[in-house]
């Protein structure tokens, strides 16, 4: 417990607003070793490799052990006593008193012996460790000291040394593991049943059917296969003619024409552009902030380019370069593209913490892109993957050397409408209220600011000092932090060589303080005679220690005030502190580093109201939430730990070697943006097209063929299909079957692309064919759905072998298509779908939904404020905003039936339903009512039960027990409680 | 109920179905919960908290890793930060140094502070445990036979927003699931017709707002549900709960054509837990349109009852609060109000006590009343806020605190929280501030051991009770947090 508590108020306490950025400094790994630490059989002593058991307990209890208590002294750093103790071979080798460790034999292990503390020998010096810690080595060194082949070193706990320079002793943890090696297209494989086989897909699925002696299902009926295939690619139902025609297509292509009708539909992209708008983590507001506008009043420009990107089939990797880089591109008069890059902006602002924003993007491009669990490194080097903590450093330079312009630029010159002119003419209006108010205190805070010389002087002294934190040391001067700040850089850029007027400064503030009474005479003496070529000291500030010497350093401080305050008529005085980079030589645009709280608010007030305008004005114009490369791109350094204030070594802005390398070459251009995005939309990175090819399956079959979809790391689960993955990801990046033409479609850079659709006799359903790469997708989501949908795996019934569900119940071999439930935007546009009502209009900024009067446009319009997410979004397992989400989770809660049998919105939408069904009889409105919710003909039974239904809804109760409050809308008419029952059933919720 | 499936069924093989029945005390609706789970592409957990076997869902009931004292929680949340040293934590030595410059530790808390600030408060010594509390808590402090007072809680940032996320998912910024969803995670609730972690704020949300009562990566089910309890309309309190035109006689009649549709659409699929599912939550969800109206209602109470619980929006919510516990709900979480109402920079004297009074009767109810049900024992309470407030008195702040200099400013360094029952040792002080009172002195208590020895007391080892996201096991504590033993009975 004591331990503990110094460890974090040392680490914690008595600091600036900047120290909660460092609490990420958690040693993420731990507890997951916590977590399945349990005694495992003992070893015998040679054993090479621990089992999985034994690495845990290592890793979990071991390490920590031997990294905070010893390796400061027996490391890699230093070997006192010929001693070093991060790696098994070096505990068995021993140093000067001989091994430190008999594997197999505690008593015998001069290791545990020092850590008794009741020999001869104790260690660590400081003081015993507890007893169960005692234990601990003790039991380990019983197992046989099991130490992972993968991991010597001491991990975090060490110190900077451990995770620095490539001798670092860390090699690669598991870098064979499946998803690091490259891409290589497996051959497919011979199956029994060759004539399931309509394409690769099939082959690979079928021969691991076969090796488990299952068959797969028979295929879905056509009204089933065209249901599932627009639900799939368009999130709404296929209406009944739409089906019927279906039914009657003969044709052998006649399921491809249904693929490509559906994919050339604009509702494509407003379904598949969901999906990757879960990954990009879309959202409408920023978080939690305390004083300024939380919507992103933008965020909806990068939502409409999601959804023509899909729509246009911009190939995925360029899709990717825009979302990472389009301000590096030569995008011609066509800027459309720039808003690709609010996938990088609109996360979470954390309070504006720049850490913590960056952290959000790296984890936002290398776990939405490349499924890698990168910012695990950010306090440590990776505890499962090979991802040094160096190299989340170099990502973070990338970002820390991009910025966000002030003024976000315009997509498209606004045409100037009247309602056009009236924003502006407002817009400049409130911006020039801010900009008075700046103008206005200018004066005020710079007298402010003069008057407070000789707090700012000592202030700066204190914080180079030990003791109070630079909050305290502001709080005491009563300062503002940004002062002291602008100060100190200023007086470190004096420091060097001797300078005239703060030369003296610095040899004073460089006396100790004890000694300052006794050396200050000699100084300022010295000072003032000023006889010293290379000391030479302004005339005036020389003169002012001339008379009686200073008795303080505050002293000296307050002579400093005189003079800089006044100029004592000395021209280099007078400017000291506004000519170029002194601390009041300050832009309009830093001025509020100097405000008082007061100013604060009232500037942040009016900015907000700036921001408001912006957020809430129907004219104002779209803009794209980019970033930009700074003018200087930073060098970034390791944070130890993660804490931005213990900086370690220096890295170089590049891509993880993981991918890139051990010959990588750092970035070489400004932030490096453009070449990170190059490296992850690169057909030889192995993780890019694996990760998107799984996306789309999970989303066809509703679970991937790695079912960790954020995470193909070590601790993802394996690939039911290896095989076919990576055959699926080559065909995703191999050039087209049609390979000239969309070779020079990507010429065009497919922003302007239009939406065009292969004919179908161009589609690849010929098996055998002398072309190598007759499936290859130029890296076009379009061809991969069709690749997909045209295998029989896909057309399959989702009822299956009987003896699947023993065999596989979890359908990991896809013996069946797995029945899917409507997620929140399918089920709520189906429900306007099937009342008529839905509102086709696309793009612009979000609506909020959840409102009466309710709008009709699609769910993926609607407003999503990440901080309060609405209650209908959190009831239907909507992927949460935060942090990329791979996965949506499938709850069944009976607040989701609330909402079908109560909201207004279903009631609403019943009624319209209700009103549809015209029919002179009541059997006749039945089968319209299933017509148009149900998209089938109901049976003859079903008929019955409607009827009987609407006649009995209509009798009076015998007794009326509880009353309808009485202040409601028009209760519901027989037919529409029959039409709500429709919209509430399972069929209507399902797609098999 | 449909049973078409010829082949033993998971679920079935776990528990019977009398014994699911019978588990949750009521009819058809128990078959659901079987089946909830079903379809559910809940992420396996890593250390499967929720392992045992029985009703299966998202909500069901389960058992921790360990039988745990505490069965469900009640945490009484003092946003803003009440003062310690005006409540639980006496500081007579204020008194002398009255005004005068206090030779206080170096250390910043959000504003300047200047001059120690005597309590204008009176103590007295309470209970056989003779422990002292302040005038503000007369009838708290009537139960501090029952309390175990932490008087050396320390946090790490002197400012709400951080505090609040600490103090509620332990951890001060970056997003993580608040402690009560944890628990409901853990544990499920008893009372599949209400949600298993209600919040209660009445007014609006407290600063940090839903954030507090985040589910993070959990799924959605284990959020928080929200209710502003300053109203008493069960329409305002929980979404969509009733139907504004229909009666639930009408309704029944519709919910019976839909489960025969929903039959005969099952018939021609076989058997498909998650269709069946579904079905059930229709079931589910028209019996908590009553439970919930029920539970929320306060008249339902004996007038002897609510006279007990006092007047005003408070009483009500620690009243409701107790009818949810009552009912099964697992985490309860009561809040004072919108905003940061304890945050008592200026005209601290006044505001203490306006808001001690407005909550003071009703805690004291709340403890007599769960003791006299025999719940005191299994319910674990927690009383406290982020963090507390400085000895010393604040100054004057541009733009702050109105130029007055009658108030107290932040201070994580040391704070007061107390528990009560479910497993805790009552008539206890553990732990000191220093004589001031400025930060903890003796056996210092930071939020995670204070986390770490909760989630002890529901019968989890802090550091095993883990959720697998983004590749990694996350737990409440991080990788921080040191049970508190002494604090355990």
């Amino acid at each position: 417990m004591s331990r503990g508590y110094a460890r974090r108020v040392g680490a914690r306490g008595g600091a600036a607003r900047a120290t909660w950025s460092m609490a990420a400094a958690a040693w993420c790994g731990l507890a997951a070793w916590g977590a399945a630490a349990q005694p495992a059989p003992p070893k015998p002593a040679s054993a090479p490799v621990p089992s999985r058991e034994a690495e845990e307990f290592f890793e979990a209890k071991v390490r920590p052990l031997l990294a905070a208590n010893c390796a400061s002294c027996h490391g890699a750093a230093q070997q006192l006593g010929g001693l070093r103790l991060d790696s098994r071979a070096a505990l068995l080798k021993g140093g000067t008193r001989g091994p430190a460790v008999v594997a197999g034999d505690p008593a015998r292990s001069l290791l545990v012996q020092a850590v008794h503390h009741d020999g001869a020998l104790k260690m660590p010096p400081a003081g015993p460790l507890k007893p169960e810690e005692v234990a601990i080595l003790s039991e380990w060194v019983k197992r046989g000291a099991p130490w992972p082949e993968r991991g010597p070193g001491f991990g975090v706990q060490g110190s900077g040394s451990a995770t620095s320079g490539p001798n670092a002793q860390r090699p690669k943890p598991n870098d064979d593991h499946w998803a690091f090696r490259p891409v290589r297209r497996p051959p497919v494989p011979a199956v029994k049943d060759r004539a399931w086989v309509k394409s690769p897909i099939d082959a690979f699925v079928l021969t691991k059917l076969e090796a488990k002696g299952l068959k797969p299902a028979p295929p879905a009926d056509r009204r089933t296969l065209i249901r599932r295939a627009t639900f799939d690619l368009t999130g709404l139902p296929p209406t009944a003619e739409e089906i019927e025609e279906f039914e009657r297509d003969t044709s052998p292509d006649a399921f491809a024409k249904v693929v490509d009708r559906l994919l050339a539909s604009p509702r494509y992209g407003e379904r598949w552009g969901r999906y990757w708008l879960d990954v990009a983590r879309y959202a409408d507001t920023k978080g939690y902030v305390f004083q300024e506008e939380r919507r992103y009043p933008y965020a909806y420009t990068y939502r409409d380019y999601v959804i023509r990107a899909f729509n246009e089939d911009l190939p995925y990797d360029q899709f990717l370069v825009q979302q990472i880089a389009a301000d590096q591109l030569p995008l011609g008069d066509d800027k459309r593209p720039l808003a690709a890059m609010g996938f990088l902006t609109l996360g979470r602002r954390f309070l504006n913490n720049e850490p913590d924003i960056i952290d959000d993007r790296i984890d936002v491009v290398m776990r939405g892109m490349q499924g890698l669990t990168v910012t695990c490194a950010r306090c440590h080097d990776h505890k499962f993957d090979p991802i040094p903590q160096k190299d989340y450093y170099s990502l973070y330079g990338v970002f820390a050397s991009s910025v966000e312009p002030s003024q976000l630029p315009l997509i498209s010159q606004p045409a100037r409408t009247e309602a056009y002119v009236a924003f502006e003419t407002q817009l400049k209006h409130l911006e020039a209220d801010a900009q008075h108010f700046l103008d206005t205190k200018r004066d005020e805070v710079l007298a402010r600011a003069k008057a407070k010389i000789a707090d700012s002087l000592m202030a700066v002294r204190e914080q180079s000092q030990p003791g109070a934190g630079p909050r305290a040391i502001a709080q005491k001067h009563d300062l503002p932090f940004g002062l002291i700040r602008r100060w100190k850089t200023f007086l470190d850029g004096t420091e060097k060589g001797y300078h005239p007027v703060f030369g003296p400064w610095h040899a004073f503030a460089a006396l100790p303080d004890a000694e300052f009474r006794a050396r200050a005479p000699e100084l300022a003496k010295a000072i003032a005679a000023n006889a010293d070529p290379q000391r030479h000291a302004n005339p005036r500030v020389a003169q002012a220690f001339g008379g009686e010497a200073p008795a303080s350093l505050q002293d000296v401080a307050d002579r400093y005030a005189k003079l800089l305050s006044t100029g004592a008529g000395d021209d280099q005085l007078e400017h000291a502190l506004d000519s170029i980079g002194g601390p009041l030589d300050i832009s309009a645009d830093q001025l509020p580093q100097l405000f008082n709280r007061a100013e604060r608010e009232r500037l942040q007030a009016l900015r907000m109201k700036v921001q408001a305008f912006q957020a809430t004005s129907p004219a104002a114009p779209p803009r794209a939430m980019v970033l930009v490369d700074a003018p200087q791109p930073v060098a970034p350094h390791v944070f130890l730990r993660g804490n931005p204030r213990n900086v370690g070594d220096e890295v170089p802005r590049q891509f993880l070697a993981l991918i890139a390398g051990s010959n990588r070459k750092p970035f070489q251009r400004g932030s490096g943006r453009l070449e990170l995005a190059r490296a992850i939309a690169s057909t030889d990175n192995p993780l890019t097209a694996r990760v998107m090819v799984n996306r789309v399956w999970l989303h066809h079959f509703g679970a991937g063929i790695v079912r960790t979809p954020g995470d193909f790391g070590a601790r993802s689960e394996a690939p039911t299909h290896p095989e076919l993955l990576d055959w699926l990801a080559s065909e995703l990046t191999a050039p087209g079957a049609s390979g000239e033409g969309r070779a020079e479609e990507r010429k065009n850079g497919g922003a302007e692309e239009s939406v065009r659709t292969a004919p179908a006799s161009t589609l690849p359903l010929i098996r055998s064919s002398t072309r190598s790469d007759p499936y290859g997708c130029a890296w076009k989501l379009k061809a991969l759905h069709r690749l997909i949908m045209l295998s029989s795996t896909y057309q399959q019934a989702s009822m299956g072998d009987a003896r699947g569900p023993q065999v596989d119940p979890e359908n990991r071999l896809v013996w069946k298509m797995n029945r899917q439930r409507l997620d929140l935007e399918a089920l709520r546009d189906s429900l306007l779908f099937a009342s008529g009502q839905l509102d086709p209009e696309m793009g612009g900024p979000s609506v909020e939904l959840t409102k009466e009067p309710f709008p009709h446009r699609r769910t993926v319009y609607g407003f999503i404020d990440r901080q309060n997410l609405q209650g209908l979004f959190r009831t239907f397992d909507f992927a949460t905003p935060d942090t990329t989400s791979p996965q949506r989770f499938t709850t069944t809660v009976p607040q989701q039936a609330l909402f079908m049998m109560n909201s207004p919105f279903v009631i609403e939408q019943a009624r319209h339903l209700a009103s549809r069904a015209t029919g002179p009889t009541p059997e006749e409105r039945v089968r319209q009512l299933y017509r148009l919710s149900l998209e089938r003909a109901p049976t003859a039974d079903e008929i019955e039960l409607g009827v009987r239904f609407v006649k009995s809804a209509g009798e009076k109760p015998a007794v009326a027990v509880s009353q309808p409050p009485s202040n409601g809308p028009q209760p519901l008419t027989p037919w529409e409680k029959y039409a709500q029952a429709l919209l509430m059933s399972n069929e209507f919720a399902f797609a098999d | 109920m449909m049973r078409r499936d010829h082949q033993p069924r998971i679920e079935d093989l776990l528990l019977t179905r009398r014994e699911m029945l019978h588990r949750c005390g009521m009819g058809m609706g128990a078959v659901a919960l079987a089946n909830l789970m079903a379809g559910v592409g809940l992420t396996a957990p890593a250390e499967a908290a929720p392992s045992a076997g029985g009703l299966h869902g998202p909500l069901a009931p389960r058992q921790p890793l360990f039988p745990g004292k505490a069965k469900r929680v009640i945490h009484l949340f003092m946003n803003g930060g009440p003062s310690h040293v005006d409540t639980f934590d006496p500081k007579p030595v204020l008194a002398r140094f009255a005004g005068q410059p206090m030779a206080k530790p170096n250390l910043p808390t959000e504003r300047k502070t200047g001059a120690a600030f005597p309590s204008p408060f009176k103590f007295q010594k309470y209970g056989q445990s003779g422990i002292e509390v302040s005038e503000l808590f007369p009838n708290v402090a009537q139960h501090v036979d029952d309390m175990c007072i932490i008087r050396s809680m320390h946090a790490d940032v002197p400012n709400h927003e951080p505090s609040l996320l600490l103090m509620n998912c332990g951890e001060a910024r970056l997003i993580r699931p608040s402690f009560g969803s944890w628990v409901t995670y853990g544990l499920g609730t008893e009372n599949q017709n209400l949600p298993g972690f209600i919040v209660m704020c009445p007014g609006g949300y407290p600063i940090q707002e839903t954030q507090n009562w985040q589910s993070a990566f959990l799924p959605g089910v284990y959020q928080g549900t929200y209710i502003d309890s300053q109203h008493t309309d069960i329409e305002k309190l929980i979404e969509h709960i009733r139907n504004r035109s229909e009666t639930l006689e009408a309704q029944r009649q519709q919910l019976d054509l839909l489960q025969a549709l929903n039959e005969r659409h099952c018939q021609r699929r076989g058997q498909d837990a998650a269709l069946e599912a579904r079905i059930q939550s229709y079931e589910l969800a028209y019996r908590m349109q009553m439970d919930a109206s029920d539970a929320f209602d306060v008249n339902r109470e004996p007038q002897a009852i609510r006279d007990m619980y006092g007047p005003g929006v408070q009483a009500r919510s620690i009243l409701t609060a107790r009818r949810l516990l009552e009912r099964g709900v697992r985490f309860v979480q009561v809040w004072h109000g919108a905003g940061q109402p304890w945050d008592s920079h200026d005209d601290l004297e006044v505001n203490h006590r306006r808001l001690a009074k407005e909550c003071d009767q009703a805690i004291g109810a709340l403890l007599t009343d769960l003791k006299q049900r025999g719940m005191l024992e299994d319910t674990l309470v927690i009383w406290g806020g982020e963090f507390g407030r400085t000895p010393t008195v604040e100054l004057p702040t541009p733009g702050a605190n109105a130029g007055k200099i009658n108030g107290r400013d932040h201070n994580h360094y040391g704070f007061t929280m107390w528990l009560a029952g479910g497993g805790v040792r009552g008539g206890y002080v553990h732990g000191a501030t220093d004589e001031t009172g400025f930060a903890a002195a003796e056996k210092p208590v930071h939020v995670h051991d204070l986390h770490a020895t909760l989630l002890q007391l529901l019968g989890f080892d802090h550091t095993r009770f883990t959720y697998r996201y983004a590749g990694r096991d996350f737990r409440l504590t991080d990788v921080y947090g040191e049970v508190v033993k002494e604090i355990l009975a």
